[in-house]
């Protein structure tokens, strides 16, 4: 079943996420892609996270798309024109793929090329309007397409909104976002309270996705909340992954997994799906997802 | 105001091969931001002295960008006659306009950065993007492509945490528009989506 009949349906999707290589070669990323074929609806693939350099989205699904997985496209405002986007999302309706993810990118001060031209011609919530347009047979400007798009579009949310981003957040399902993939989620509860403000403000249409990072150890949920924004590693979750660590009778990586796994199961009956975006490898994912019992 | 801060003193003196230079002060925006102005000048002039060079006089003009007559500044500057290059502490502004007139070679000693403003005695900068499509009313007064790094026009982005951006120490403008315009009744104006600029509308119209 395709990954947006699957979302329409209610069932409860599982994505994973993957980066393009940082060159050509893309062996890597065929073999990450392998570890969860079959347990996954989409894999999503990144552009340019982090502000990095790497090979481009399109390509990557592209290539994926060969060997028979449903991608979904990730597309930043960052670093094209609203020329560039556009062109772009023709071409991956060409080659085949179905979702777009759309966000604003990072800073390209934060990544490898600091002294990069910071494009932002668009916002996401301009980009995903334009994407409806496209859909409808369109572009941004007016003109008539020979041959139209027909992207699932989501967006992407931090779960602790303030005002204004709730504002945006509204704007974007009503500027056509038809899921929502989350930051990663760390506190069930927080998160509950995340999904009723949208449903309070946004309605229930619109499919929500939480995010999960598994842990590796307590040093990568340090990481996570220093330098990720939007993710907040709470107290008793550090606790229970530094114990690991100090007492070298359980790898701090497994608690990790038990971590992400209990959160799963938390979220299963909360919201919609979940979307596993580890720290490296996704050799692990299987195993939560199964110790999740899904 | 143009906001403007000093180029490091070393990449001043990699720049200017000539020896004998003439130094040019703002009396407007450079002076007021510390950074062009008679003190910095002085400053200057010492310290190109230190470094082997000959400053033949310096001068700071009521404004760099604004001149009307250029034989009026040589005739109240003789020195920059000497000069085989002219040193502008000024915004790019002041330059271009010096450059156009001295026929010698002109250095910056400023790197311009942004169009700002002085609030309550403080300097304030991005105030405005020059976008050439002002509807700066619909953000409560307040930029957000002048403010935004990213030029946000429908709300932050995700990388603000705590309200702080996340490109540098600033907070996000974007609070600020939703606070400013809450406490003014008026969420409303930001709360349909805005379309992208016109980006054929920045810079001259003909």
């Amino acid at each position: 079943m395709s990954f947006s009949k699957k979302l329409r349906s209610g069932k409860f999707t599982v994505t994973a996420e993957i980066s393009p290589p940082k060159g050509t070669d893309i062996s890597g990323m065929i073999k990450e892609a392998a570890m969860v074929r079959g347990i996954v609806d989409a894999i999503s693939v990144t552009d340019n996270q982090r502000s990095v350099m790497r090979m481009s989205p399109l390509a990557a699904c592209s290539a994926l798309s060969q060997e028979g997985f449903e991608t979904i496209m990730h597309l930043t405002c960052r670093d094209r024109n609203r020329l560039a986007l556009q062109s772009e999302l023709l071409g991956a309706a060409f080659l085949g793929i179905k979702n777009v993810l759309v966000m604003s990118g990072d800073h390209p001060t934060k990544g490898d090329h600091p002294g990069a031209k910071p494009v932002y011609d668009l916002d996401s919530v301009q980009l995903l309007d334009m994407i409806s347009r496209l859909n409808s047979g369109v572009d941004i400007t007016g003109n008539v397409l020979e041959g139209k798009t027909e992207f699932l579009t989501g967006a992407v949310s931090n779960t602790e909104l303030t005002g204004a981003a709730l504002m945006k957040l509204e704007k974007k399902i009503k500027a056509g976002a038809s899921f929502i993939i989350t930051q990663a989620v760390f506190d069930s509860g927080k998160f509950s309270e995340f999904m009723d403000k949208i449903h309070d403000t946004c309605g229930k249409q619109t499919k929500i996705i939480a995010g999960i990072i598994p842990l590796k150890s307590e040093k990568s949920a340090q990481f996570l909340n220093k330098n990720i924004a939007g993710v907040k590693v709470p107290d008793d979750v550090l606790r229970r992954i530094k114990e690991a660590g100090d007492t070298e009778a359980v790898a701090p990586e497994s608690v990790g997994m038990e971590i992400a796994a209990d959160m799963i199961k938390e979220l299963r009956d909360v919201c919609d799906g979940v979307h596993i975006m580890p720290i490296g490898t996704h050799k692990n994912t299987g195993k939560i997802l199964k110790m999740a019992g899904i | 105001m143009i906001i403007s801060r000093q180029k490091e003193f070393k990449d001043i003196l990699k720049a200017i091969e000539a020896r004998d230079i003439f130094i040019i002060g703002c009396g407007k925006c450079a002076t007021k931001q510390h950074v062009g102005g008679e003190p910095e000048v002085l400053e200057m002039k010492k310290k190109l002295i230190g470094s082997g060079k000959n400053v033949v006089g310096w001068a700071v003009l009521s404004s760099a960008c604004n001149l009307s007559s250029w034989d009026e500044v040589l005739s109240q500057n003789p020195g920059i006659e000497k000069a085989e290059a002219l040193l502008v502490m000024s915004c790019g502004g002041g330059v271009s306009i010096i450059s156009a007139l001295a026929e010698r070679a002109v250095y910056p000693a400023l790197d311009t950065e942004s169009l700002g403003g002085v609030c309550r005695d403080e300097v304030v900068l991005e105030q405005c993007g020059l976008c050439g499509e002002c509807d700066i009313q619909v953000f409560g007064g307040i930029c957000p492509v002048g403010q935004c790094p990213k030029g946000m026009r429908n709300g932050p982005c995700g990388g603000a945490v705590e309200g702080k951006c996340e490109v540098d120490e600033r907070k996000c403008v974007w609070d600020e528009i939703y606070e400013r315009l809450k406490s003014l009744g008026r969420l409303e104006d930001i709360k349909h989506i805005h379309g992208p600029k016109d980006h054929s509308k920045r810079g001259r119209k003909n």
